[in-house]
């Protein structure tokens, strides 16, 4: 930062917010590098686990959600399919590096380089869904996304001599489990490592629509014919906007399958759709803190649940039934009494009650 | 030679034909107005000039450059900007974020300078801050620069919307309806806005109903009636012409 920004007035956009993410997420990453690349190891009391298993998993959703709300709760870009970019990205990572898998392809190519074609390979598909869809009406995305996902998932599961089918594919590398001591360790750095990596994002994410970037694409949110009179090429941000969010969910997907050294149809279902929409929703859309902590509160649910199942006197399938109610009531009272999400400005969307 | 010349311009909805064969030509440094009763196909004209809809037939050319059909943000780039009838406002962001939109060429539009905040694109930003305080300034909106324009009244977002396009500096300015709506004060306020920028240069083209403001207002006047052109020249002449009394007044 130069001198003459830290003057008062003298930086024209909100300093420090962005800074900070991309500070915390620098840390966590040094952090877990510390306990990747020295003998220093972790032990996590057994009650814990479960925290560290969720806790991954939501920073790896956490991507998702940030990518979903450059989408929706900025561009106004409704993504209904949002996972299968998460799926395209883990399944080429997982085909690309996997060695020995019991179905389907694995090529034992090095992870770093299948990370890379994973996310260029949710990329390039969200720009073929964008070039064609994105000059229909809002409606017509959605349909076009959720039928996308619905046939990407199909696919996984039927052609079984390329995707595994229902087994899916196994054998994937994980870097973190190789690095570290102990089973311990490597959960603790693969929280630290992905964490910090989501926190990254979510500091680039804010420099983008803190710049007149952001403003644009929430102009376009708010009319797009207005937005074309003042001279924005309209169409070239929503297609960037739309191929960021793949590409990050693709991001997502590829270490989704490092860390879990195995990809199948069943953790690509429209649930992690449905989960980051709900998280986004619950936090606030357009507002990147909000959408990740929206989504901490679904997933806390789920983290409560399970330890609720066990003092429950329902069965367990009973049980996943209850759960579903309770987060459709949540949402409906959010919709009802804060429409625009916990931490969301009404004015801001649009939807003052 | 004309800045704009629109030639046998046709557009049809349906079984409709809103616009018949429509010829006009404005030049450089003319503030002309436009009007016709209503479904005269004004509104129409201005919609096929700016790109908002396609003509059917016909040929726009803008600074000698032929540019019918092309979309509303090239034509925008390229100097020629409208406004709306119904004034459209950004109503989800501010007054200032709805000025500092319109700022042309911002290198923080692009990814990678947004990314790394680079010290040109915040530069940038800060010259643009103080050209959009100024214009809201100008046009007294100061005391709302950081309320959503939702929260406007209708002259306002008006004002609003002149103090956007205004932004960027355009060679041509479609008005459409600029006094739709807005008290007598107010109306004569922009009135003189409008002569003021015609004075510094700007080529201005009004679509109006209030026809004593118009009248005092332009240099030329074209009278539209179902779809073509019925009468232009001399406001004076104009109203007086027994065809203009006509279409207005009936027989």
């Amino acid at each position: 930062m130069s001198v003459r920004e830290r003057l008062p007035g003298g930086s024209v956009l909100p300093a420090g917010r962005a800074e900070q993410a991309l500070l915390v997420g620098g840390l966590c990453i040094l952090v877990a590098a510390v306990f990747l690349l020295t003998p220093l190891s972790a032990t996590i009391p057994g009650a814990l686990y479960v925290f560290f298993e969720v806790g991954i998993l939501f920073v790896i959703y956490g991507l998702l959600v940030l990518g979903l709300d450059l989408q929706y709760g900025h561009t106004g870009l409704v993504n209904f399919g949002h996972v299968v970019f998460f799926a395209v990205g883990a399944y080429a990572v997982a085909m690309l590096s996997a060695e020995g898998s019991f179905e389907g392809v694995a090529l034992g190519y090095p992870w770093m380089f299948a990370l890379v074609v994973g996310v260029v390979a949710a990329a390039v598909l969200g720009a073929v869904v964008g070039a064609t869809s994105l000059r229909l009406r809002d409606d017509f995305l959605a349909i076009v996304t959720l039928a996308t996902a619905e046939i990407f998932h199909t696919l996984f599961v039927n052609f079984r001599g390329v995707f595994g089918g229902n087994v899916g594919i196994l054998g994937v590398p994980q870097p973190v489990a190789d690095l570290a001591a102990d089973s311990d360790t490597s959960l603790v750095a693969t929280l630290l490592l992905f964490g910090g990596v989501t926190a990254l994002t979510l500091g680039m994410l804010t420099r983008l629509t803190d710049a007149p970037y952001g403003r644009v694409l929430r102009a376009i949110r708010a009319d797009e014919l207005v937005t074309r009179s003042v001279g924005k090429s309209t169409f070239r941000y929503k297609m960037q906007a739309f191929v960021y969010g793949a590409a990050l969910a693709g991001f997502a997907g590829g270490l989704f399958a490092l860390y879990n050294g195995a990809v199948a149809p069943g953790f690509f279902t429209i649930q992690v759709t449905v989960t980051v929409w709900i998280g986004m929703l619950l936090g606030g859309a357009s507002n990147h803190r909000a959408v990740l902590a929206g989504l901490a509160i679904i997933m806390g649910l789920r983290l409560v649940s399970r330890f609720a199942l066990d003092v429950s006197p329902v069965a367990a399938d009973a049980f996943a039934s209850v759960r579903l109610i309770v987060v459709g009531l949540i949402l409906v009272l959010v919709i009802r009494y804060r429409p625009a999400g916990i931490w969301g400005d009404e004015r801001e969307l649009g939807v003052e009650s | 030679m004309s800045l704009l010349d629109v030639d046998g311009l046709t557009k049809t909805f349906g079984g409709l034909r809103a616009l018949d064969d429509l010829s006009v030509a404005v030049d450089r440094g003319e503030l002309v107005g436009v009007m016709g009763p209503n479904g005269a196909g004004k509104s129409t004209f201005f919609n096929c000039v700016s790109g908002v809809v396609t003509p059917d037939a016909g040929r726009v050319t803008f600074d000698g450059r032929d540019v019918t059909g092309d979309p509303p943000e090239t034509l925008a780039k390229s100097g020629l900007v409208r406004t709306f009838q119904q004034t459209r406002e950004l109503e989800t962001m501010t007054v200032r974020d709805n000025v500092r939109l319109a700022a042309p060429d911002q290198r923080g539009e692009r990814t990678l300078p947004a990314l790394l905040r680079t010290s040109g694109m915040q530069d940038e930003e800060r010259a643009v801050r103080e050209r959009a305080d100024d214009l809201i300034a100008a046009f007294e909106l100061d005391h709302l620069r950081d309320e959503y324009s939702g929260a406007l009244s209708g002259g306002q977002r008006k004002l609003l919307e002149l103090a956007r396009v205004l932004m960027l500096d355009p060679d041509l300015l479609l008005l459409d309806e600029p006094f739709a709506g807005v008290n007598p004060t107010l109306t004569n306020d922009i009135a003189d806005r409008v002569r003021g920028l015609n004075d510094d240069g700007m080529t201005v083209v009004i679509i109006e109903h209030e026809l004593e403001t118009l009248t005092d207002l332009v240099d030329r006047l074209v009278v539209l009636q179902q779809g073509s052109l019925l009468v232009e020249g001399d406001p004076a002449t104009v109203v007086e012409d027994p065809r203009v009394i006509e279409a207005y007044l009936g027989e």
